[in-house]
């Protein structure tokens, strides 16, 4: 993970099927990974983080929906405790893909 | 002529200069959702609310989106608005896309003097101060009082802009790493 990203989860409860899709389509287009079906897990930059937000804020009804942008620390991360169906950790924090380049 | 925008990206990075008027590469802006939300917003203030005057700050009349260009100064560009005081005096008001902070953005400002002086050369009227209103979340007006160097720096970065289109040579990147992060041309740039 470079030195200006920050790992963040993005949870939402969304009413409307169009909206959620669309706010799903959102997150896997900045490179998000979905560990639940309304929860993505990623590392982005402060620019990617804002935009994201502000695409998110257009396409929820925040009279009815609610969706919470997460920053994590790395350390943190790391204490993060896996039960059951669990995501690839490595995948997530970019280790993986850090091998491949 | 080139545009207070280039001036900015050219202050983000010399770079960006190089790429977009030496080897005509585009960075493709209009995809980033900001530039987008900003775009709206331009087009939406041009529409709405035409007669309003901000009164507060002594505004008697206002022209909206005026293209202005000057071959002395070889800058060429539309002002959001460009505003008159009662007192006879003139300043550019530029809307921006971006939350408001303490600090002065150094590009804001450039971008800001840049329009002052074509106001002062195609109107041949005294431009002051300038005014930039940050339209993210609410919008908050802020004034810029222009010093004599801030008119000197505009005009050394222009001729430093010129002098990388002229000769072709690469400049040096950004002294900013968290710069290089989000930009368009870091797959290119060596």
């Amino acid at each position: 993970m470079a030195a200006n990203e920050t790992l963040l989860w993005v949870i939402y409860d969304i009413v409307e099927d169009k909206a959620r899709n669309r706010v799903a389509k959102a997150c896997k287009g900045k490179g998000l990974y979905r560990v639940q079906k309304s929860a993505f897990l990623g590392t982005l930059n402060r620019n990617q983080v804002d935009e994201l937000k502000i695409m998110c804020e257009d396409l929820i009804n925040c009279k009815v929906d609610s969706l919470y942008i997460f920053p994590l620390c790395e350390d943190d991360f790391k204490k993060v405790k896996l039960l059951g169906q669990a995501f690839d950790k490595k995948l997530v924090s970019a280790e993986l893909l850090a091998k491949f380049f | 002529m080139i545009t207070p925008s280039e001036v900015i990206e050219h202050l983000f990075c010399p770079r960006f200069t190089y790429f977009m008027n030496c080897l005509n590469i585009p960075q493709h802006e209009e995809l980033r959702y900001k530039v987008q939300k900003g775009r709206e917003l331009h087009s939406r203030r041009e529409k709405e609310n035409k007669e309003y005057l901000r009164k507060k700050i002594g505004c008697v009349d206002k022209e909206l989106s005026v293209y202005v260009a000057s071959p002395v100064l070889r800058v060429r560009g539309i002002i959001d608005e460009v505003l008159t005081f009662t007192d006879g005096s003139m300043a550019p008001l530029d809307y921006k896309y971006t939350e408001y902070r303490d600090y002065l953005f150094v590009t804001h400002k450039v971008q800001s003097v840049l329009y002052a002086m074509l106001i002062k050369e195609v109107y041949h009227m005294p431009v002051l101060r300038g005014y930039i209103c940050y339209a993210r979340d609410g919008t908050d007006l802020k004034e810029i009082i222009y010093k004599p160097e801030d008119f000197k720096y505009a005009v050394s970065v222009v001729n430093e802009i010129f002098n990388v289109i002229l000769m072709g040579y690469y400049p040096k990147k950004s002294s900013w790493p968290n710069r290089c992060t989000d930009c368009c041309y870091k797959n290119i740039c060596v």
